[in-house]
């Protein structure tokens, strides 16, 4: 056994780190946090940030007039979609204003595809907007086919869009199932991922993955369809609409549900539109805007389906879009599978793509909304700058403008009406 | 000393050893009731690994709960803060002594066991705002004024709609009840609107779904108990159960003809055998309601606590009162 020398210290990780952060707070001149021994800070002050205000907006928010009180929920909180921070302003109940804190789940995911190849950019998107990894993957594959300027074989167009809007169904499936579970309801979100589990193991079956599934190529997808997915997705297609409304049957007509979703958080059209805010949430306040009828890509234009549309703007429109999109999305599955053409699935690409310098963006219409990509080629083998519009981070915008005036309660309902998913947020 | 003295004390004792013995597998059966009945309506197993059909997982989790490091956050206060679950299991406890078990199997036969049954139980949101408030946390806080709101204004349309059956049976003894019920059938039968307040009133009053305000997991995290672990989480755990056992036990006391059996060849027998009888029944009933309220939990989401409240005093109250006056007009009418 070696013997240790008990004169030497190993210093505690922790306290480096704190002596580290005091010297890094005494360079940019802040003020030194709370030193050993002294009070907690305590229940008045928690949330405020330790710095003065930067904006008249955070001014407004951390200055508390009397009977006001902040209440900190998240990052480590039982319902906040992952690590999402809110600071509520509460008099009582009722929420005064809402601050919602980002970055806790930040990655650089933009930064680590910058540094990629055209090819493994595709593998670094999928943890982005981690519900709908498939589209995440079909905004760049489209950007890099235009500065590439190759095509995707027809099958391979089919393809996509099969496995998009099989991801599409799952993902507004969830959502049906978060909500309720935000308003205290355990069984719909285990009914959604039964629903999820059998579209899953179907992408699964096709990608070799079941959530990131980096399926997508520029110029194609990985694999052709298998036995396997054809003969589940047979069987999901013909149980899929019983599932749903057995799911529906608990939330749809049920009077809590909709005392509490009815007329909550309603979101005008003029007001959604100036927020950015788009997909179902946007459709929901009865503007009929939707990427695949708008600027139609992939093979969407010789499809046939509606954009369905709800007047009221409220949480609860935006849950029956939500069912309404899925029944597109399953008449959408219905007519692909009909007219799947027979051919290759790849087109012919070299391993390290250089486009031409230029640039290129790709939209498509996530289940969240409008998620695209500005992707600038330099000629050399990585994209020179490649940027993110992701959808709930824009939703998001909407959140604080509909808060105040609601009650703590129907902050996180309301939330999950938006649907947010942080992974895109903080990319 | 005088012996009856004695007895009386020996009885006292023993039958409040009992109870409280009692309070044990009574939490154990319904916490397990709930993870297997939830499990199933979710299409899912549920525990099935501990003991056959894992019927002592709850067991586990009760020793489990033991095992636990006791935390107390620094700024609290410890003295209250270690009083509150006490406070609330006593209530539970205490509200058990006159629960009418079997023929014979009454702890305290009061002749006010009624209204000792509402004072004792009220005094468990004492519990859970002493909870709120020592915890000094802000869920905490919210969740124990809101305990306090719930519960005080819930009483109200829980008391008045079991005063329409007092009326009725002239007694505010629980035995007595019961045989009232057994001459006259059940008070289902004559209190039905009675029946449907005091359920609706005692799902809010035991802070369940989907009036389980308190908690509100979603927006409370786990509302006035959030900073609580160890064994002091555990009593308000099985305090919560208890209190769900107990509403079910009077509920079925006042209205479903406690230990009668729900046909006359016989209702009831006497002696030994008369209350194993009796307490077959008291408990098939009572957990019949208790996995009725289990279902619910499953099926429904939360309401909000404005609209609770509105409930209770824009829909619950009026009805309750309406229900009184009926009820007493028609017993000076009809000389009941």
């Amino acid at each position: 056994m070696t013997k240790t020398d008990p004169e030497i210290r190993i210093p505690d990780p922790i306290e480096l780190d704190r002596i580290e952060e005091e010297r890094l707070r005494a360079v940019a001149g802040l003020a030194p946090t709370h030193a050993e021994g002294t009070e907690y800070a305590g229940f008045d002050t928690v949330g405020i940030p330790d710095r003065p205000p930067q904006t008249d907006r955070e001014r407004d928010v951390y200055t508390l007039s009397e009977g006001e009180m902040l209440l900190n929920m998240g990052p480590q909180h039982p319902s906040t979609h992952g690590v999402m921070r809110l600071i509520v302003k509460v008099r009582g109940e009722v929420v005064v204003d809402i601050d919602p804190v980002l970055g806790y789940l930040h990655r650089g995911i933009e930064k680590l595809c910058e540094n990629a190849t055209y090819t493994t950019v595709l593998t670094y998107v999928d943890p982005m907007d981690y519900l709908s990894a498939m589209h995440n993957e079909h905004a760049p594959a489209i950007a890099f086919e235009k500065l590439y300027g190759i095509k995707a074989p027809p099958r391979a167009e089919y393809i996509r869009a099969l496995v998009v809007e099989l991801n599409r169904v799952f993902s507004h499936g969830l959502m049906m199932g978060f909500l309720a579970l935000d308003m205290g309801g355990l069984t719909p979100i285990l009914y959604s991922f039964i629903n999820r589990d059998e579209v899953v193991d179907m992408l699964s079956a096709i990608s070799g993955q079941r959530m990131l599934f980096n399926f997508f190529r520029v110029g194609g997808v990985n694999w052709d369809t298998s036995d396997e997915f054809l003969s589940r997705l047979g069987t999901w297609r013909a149980n899929v609409m019983k599932n749903i409304e057995m799911n529906e049957a608990m939330i749809t007509e049920n009077e809590i549900f909709t005392a509490r979703t009815k007329g909550m958080g309603v979101l005008t059209g003029d007001q959604a539109i100036s927020l950015g805010v788009t997909g179902p949430n946007l459709r929901a306040s009865g503007v009929p805007f939707d990427v695949r009828k708008a600027h139609p890509y992939s093979i969407y234009h010789e499809l046939e389906f509606d954009v369905v549309t709800q007047s009221r703007g409220d949480s609860y429109s935006r849950y029956l879009q939500r069912i309404a999109e899925i029944k597109q999305s399953i008449h959408l599955i219905d007519q692909i599978v009909d007219r799947m053409p027979h051919g290759p699935v790849q087109a012919q690409v070299p391993g390290i793509i250089r486009p031409r310098p230029g640039r290129a963006y790709g939209a498509v219409e996530s289940p969240r909304g409008l998620y695209s990509v500005y992707a600038i080629s330099d000629g050399g083998p990585n994209p020179y700058r490649f940027r993110m519009r992701d959808p709930s981070f824009i939703s998001l915008q909407a959140i604080p403008k509909l808060m105040p005036g609601h009650l703590v309660a129907d902050t996180m309902a309301i939330m999950a009406s938006f649907d947010p998913v942080m992974g895109g947020v903080d990319k | 000393m005088d012996l009856e003295l004695l007895l009386g004390i020996g009885r006292f004792l023993l039958a409040t050893t009992l109870l409280l013995l009692l309070t044990v597998p009574t939490a154990f059966i319904i916490i397990q009731m709930e993870m297997k009945i939830i499990a199933q309506l979710a299409l899912r197993y549920g525990p099935n690994r501990i003991g056959p059909r894992g019927i002592f997982q709850s067991t586990i989790h009760g020793f489990k709960v033991l095992a636990k490091e006791d935390t107390v956050p620094d700024q609290a206060d410890r003295g209250t803060f270690t009083l509150a679950p006490w406070m609330v299991y006593m209530a539970a406890a205490m509200s058990m002594l006159v629960i009418p078990f079997a023929p014979g199997a009454i702890a305290a036969d009061f002749s006010i066991g009624i209204v000792y049954f509402f004072a004792v139980l009220g005094l468990s949101v004492v519990g859970l705002l002493v909870a709120g408030w020592a915890s000094y946390n802000k869920y905490s806080l919210l969740g124990g004024l809101r305990s306090a709101a719930q519960m005080v204004s819930y009483e109200i349309p829980l008391t008045l709609s079991i005063v329409g059956a007092v009326v009725l049976a002239g007694t505010l003894s629980f035995s007595e009840l019961i045989a009232w019920q057994h001459e006259h059938g059940w008070l289902l039968l004559w209190q039905p609107v009675g029946v449907a307040i005091f359920y609706v009133a005692s799902l809010a009053e035991v802070n369940r779904t989907p009036f389980d305000m308190v908690e509100a997991d979603s927006e409370l995290v786990a509302g006035p108990f959030t900073e609580y672990s160890g064994m002091r989480f555990g009593f308000f755990f099985f305090a919560e159960y208890v209190a769900l056992f107990i509403m079910s036990g009077i509920l079925i006391s006042l209205f479903f003809g406690g230990w009668l059996a729900p046909w006359p060849f016989p209702a009831q027998l006497d002696g030994f055998w008369g209350t194993i009888y009796g307490a077959f029944w008291f408990f098939l009933k009572t957990y019949i309601f208790v996995a009725v309220a289990v279902w619910l939990r499953g099926t429904l989401p939360r309401v909000r606590v404005d609209q609770l409240m509105g409930m209770a005093w824009k829909v619950l109250l009026p009805l309750a009162l309406v229900n009184l006056f009926i009820t007493a007009i028609a017993v000076v009418v009809f000389e009941l």
